[in-house]
């Protein structure tokens, strides 16, 4: 009956669906990227991926359509990501699946092997990282684990491309039977009821009846679609009578029973040495979450991110870039040619002006934030790939525990110190939309994104170090303080702070390339035609004389509440379309003497507190709905301004 | 037919002035007067005539002293009486006026297994709900001997020492599905990491980071290495 509900299906035109399906952190980005040629973000820490990926595959003349998903620990989804993922399964058409699973981790990845062959859908098993798996001394028979689950099972290195090819060979087209794991004969009794009532799934029906019975919500969209209204309250009313048969929830005695079988299969295909050999990585990944020694290691990495991105990448590359690149070699004979060859004043003022696209637009973009960004990256990404950044999650949880959020919400937190917009995005992996919001609110307040901050840290390097301690001292006070208040007066819970720390690695030079790289690509992309949309905007008001008649206008705020010299009200203007443009404006301000010490510290508070840029805008619309959006931002502004304006007060107060 | 109802109620007043001297005694009264006074029951000396007839207990110098039978019925009387106190006002969360009352009437007919079975369920409580001790039963003993130095909060396991996990209070369903999905069920075994800034547990070979709210959910059994 099932074969028959799938076979009338219609096949998707793009081609058979490949499905990458499996834990957090076990590589499946990384076969992705294999199997399709293209690129999508490979990091060390679980939860990289938030989004499906799907990418194009050919072999033997037939063409695949693979699907990257966000990692699971089980197909009972706990947060948003792995419901995503989850979805995919219950969508037809039906599709090939490969389960990627770490071979150091096979029992987590077994739990959900069964789940997936409850569900009656085939399915390849890569165990990946096997050179790890070895050099651990753990031991795994392909050919037995092959058997006990009826499925193909490979071994492989994604990371050095090792076996990979083999998976195209296998994708496996039929079902085979496997004897079904008995649960407690009050659920067995649960599910043989709710069967009868459910319709004909892409997935098996006792699958769909276990999930059903464990209370799962987020199966509730999926029910109301294909379920009339009585039944559903008469199979909520199956589980509630199940669920006084026991103490524990169903879901847990579900797991514990696949559990048993797990590690009843475990102890027949796997062999692992007593004791671990103590390997260097392990001992400082040890390090880094010590009580003691991962402070020392912390302000070790935050110095040298200091070194590289605020010292060579803001001053030794934009000195480079801007003054002699752009400024004596471009931007000269470029001006010259403009001026010989197009005669016409307004086009000439458009290019080379002092709000031209060459010399204000693509001179911010390429000569002052590319390099800062760029640096930005390179650490970044080795911080991904080396697995430090769940570590830092551990350092930091008593923090965030303060503002009501938990270790984990560090991870979109420092990912938005690379992109605020990504890491809108990334605050899915949270838990609850309370965190998810608390986030948001945070990230488009006062985390600055690696563009700005870039800036911002070259903007302090001139000066003395109390300028810097003092900014950063303030965005965080000003943080924990809304993360707090927020904590108190949004509705809703917070979570448990349950994550996984990935080993310790070096990272691969190729991945850190070609990901910089990528994430350049994306910046040029997003970040240069707002540049030049700003600038265009700039270049008419200047035109109409209405920059004048704004500057006038805001006078009030800027020159009297914040202290600052009236041209640097373009530089918020400019900010409403990116922040880091607008510190960009700020930047350049500051090199041409217009700004002194008090005057960049209140402006960088103020614009590290500003609105977000437009792209983080939409992103949070997306992820928030457009009334919290709204309501993010107008809480954002008069923090701004206000803290900007307080500073402004007390550092006059005091002299400084 | 009368006959066995009428020692049925014979064997409640017993077991009322049994409790009655238990109680007192705890006060440090003895004194048989007093046990008169305080019983109000008009009948009371011809039941402690039978009292004393079936060697439960002996006056001496107008003072009542528990016999060997006595003790042990009273002791089960108390303590059966007490956990029942509890079990109503902890778990059904009834009113102290409802606890007493029904508390009386069940201490007559609680069976010793049951007895065992809600001091365990209770966590072998040690006093009641007005802070008197519950005199221990075989189960408490067992506890004491047996599980005790075994099952302990996973938070005080040692730094680097291995545990099996016994139970996980369910105090979030949410979070016992998640702690299962990544393998934290009875029988699991934890290695303690680290304590601070955050719990770090070893389990095969996935690394958890874990809050101490958390963790306070879990028991374990020592692993012997």
């Amino acid at each position: 009956m099932e074969s028959c509900g799938k076979e009338t299906r219609p096949k998707d035109s793009s081609g058979e669906r490949i499905i990458l399906i499996g834990n957090p952190n076990v590589g499946k980005s990384v076969i992705f990227n294999y199997l399709t040629g293209k690129y999508v973000t490979v990091s060390n820490y679980p939860g990289t991926t938030v989004e499906v990926a799907t990418g194009a595959m050919f072999t033997k003349g037939k063409k695949f359509q693979v699907v990257d998903t966000p990692g699971i620990n089980s197909l009972i989804p706990t947060s948003e990501d792995e419901k995503v993922t989850r979805d995919i399964l219950l969508q037809g058409p039906p599709a090939h699946l490969v389960q990627v699973i770490d071979a150091k981790n096979l029992r987590r990845g077994l739990l959900i092997s069964l789940q997936l062959l409850e569900m009656g859908v085939p399915f390849v098993v890569v165990l990946n990282m096997w050179d790890e798996a070895k050099s651990r001394g753990i031991d795994i028979n392909l050919r037995k684990l092959s058997e006990h689950l009826g499925m193909p099972v490979l071994k492989a290195v994604a990371t050095r491309r090792k076996g990979l090819e083999k998976i195209k060979e296998n994708l496996q087209p039929h079902v085979t039977s496997f004897p079904a794991i008995t649960y407690p004969e009050a659920i067995e009794d649960g599910v043989s009821r709710i069967l009868s009532f459910l319709p004909e799934p892409p997935i098996s029906k006792r699958s769909l009846a276990l999930m059903l019975l464990t209370g799962d919500e987020s199966l509730a969209e999926w029910l109301h679609q294909n379920l009339p209204e009585e039944e559903i309250s008469r199979i909520e009313k199956i589980r509630h009578e199940v669920q006084t048969r026991f103490r524990d929830p169903i879901g847990y005695l579900i797991n514990q029973a696949r559990l048993r079988k797990v590690d009843e299969i475990l102890s027949r295909v796997k062999t692992s040495p007593e004791e671990t050999p103590r390997t260097f990585s392990a001992s400082l990944g040890n390090l880094a979450i010590h009580p003691f020694w991962g402070i020392p290691i912390l302000l070790f990495i935050l110095f040298l991110t200091y070194q590289f991105v605020g010292v060579f990448g803001a001053q030794i590359s934009v000195d480079f870039l801007e003054e002699t690149l752009f400024g004596e070699w471009l931007l000269p004979p470029l001006t010259g040619l403009i001026h010989r060859f197009i005669p016409i004043p307004i086009l000439q003022e458009l290019l080379v002006g002092p709000y031209g696209i060459l010399t204000m637009a693509l001179t911010y973009a390429i000569a002052i934030v590319l390099p800062i960004v760029g640096c930005f990256f390179i650490i970044f990404g080795l911080m991904e790939d080396s697995g430090y950044l769940p570590r830092l999650a551990v350092m930091s949880n008593k923090i965030f525990k303060r503002i009501g959020l938990n270790g984990k919400a560090v991870l979109p937190m420092v990912l938005g110190l690379g992109c605020d917009t990504m890491a809108t995005m990334t605050t899915r992996i949270l838990d609850t939309e309370k965190d998810r919001t608390i986030v948001t609110l945070l990230l488009a307040l006062g985390v600055p994104c690696s563009a700005q901050l870039g800036v911002i840290l070259g903007m302090f390097s001139g000066l003395p170090i109390f300028y810097l301690l003092a900014w950063i001292f303030l965005i965080a006070l000003i943080l924990l303080m809304v993360g707090y208040l927020a904590a108190r007066l949004l509705p809703g819970e917070g979570s448990d702070f349950i994550l996984e720390l990935p080993p310790l690695r070096v990272p691969k030079i190729s991945n850190i390339v070609v990901k910089t790289l990528a994430r350049i690509e994306w910046y040029l992309k997003e970040a240069v035609p707002l540049f030049i949309l700003g600038t265009l905007f700039l270049f008419i008001l200047h035109q109409t004389k209405a920059l004048a008649l704004l500057e006038q206008i805001s006078t009030p705020l800027i020159v009297h509440f914040l202290g600052l010299p009236a041209k640097a009200t373009e530089a918020f203007i400019i900010g409403f379309l990116r922040r880091d443009y607008g510190a960009a404006g700020l930047f350049m301000l500051a090199r041409e003497g217009l700004l002194d010490p008090r005057q960049i510290l209140v402006s960088l508070v103020t614009i590290t507190l500003f609105i977000p840029c437009i792209a983080q805008f939409f992103m949070m619309i997306k992820e928030r709905g457009l009334k919290k959006t709204l309501w993010i931002s107008a809480v954002i502004f008069p923090i701004a301004f206000g803290a900007g304006g307080l500073l402004n007060f007390l550092l006059r107060f005091l002299g400084l | 037919m009368r006959w066995g109802g009428g020692r049925e109620i014979e064997e409640e007043r017993i077991d009322e002035i049994l409790e009655l001297i238990w109680t007192l005694r705890e006060r440090g009264i003895t004194d048989l007067d007093q046990l008169l006074e305080e019983g109000k029951d008009l009948e009371a000396k011809s039941i402690l005539r039978v009292m004393i007839r079936d060697d439960l207990f002996d006056v001496e110098d107008n003072r009542v002293i528990l016999k060997e039978r006595g003790e042990e019925k009273a002791r089960e009387i108390i303590r059966r009486h007490r956990l029942t106190e509890r079990l109503l006002s902890e778990i059904f969360e009834l009113s102290e006026e409802v606890v007493e009352q029904e508390a009386c009437k069940l201490e007559h007919i609680l069976s010793p297994g049951v007895t065992e079975s809600v001091c365990t369920f209770l966590g072998h409580p040690p006093t009641c709900i007005h802070g008197k001790p519950i005199p221990r039963g075989e189960c408490c003993a067992k506890f004491k001997k047996e599980m005790k130095p075994l099952v302990i909060p996973l938070e005080e396991l040692g730094l680097g020492e291995e545990g099996r996990i016994v139970f996980i209070t369910p105090r979030s369903h949410q979070r016992l599905d998640r702690l299962s999905a990544l393998g934290i069920v009875p029988g699991s075994i934890l290695r303690m990491h680290q304590r601070n800034p955050s719990y770090v547990l070893q389990i095969g070979e996935t690394t958890l980071a874990l809050d101490g709210e958390v963790v306070r959910d879990i028991y374990v059994k020592k692993v012997k290495d």
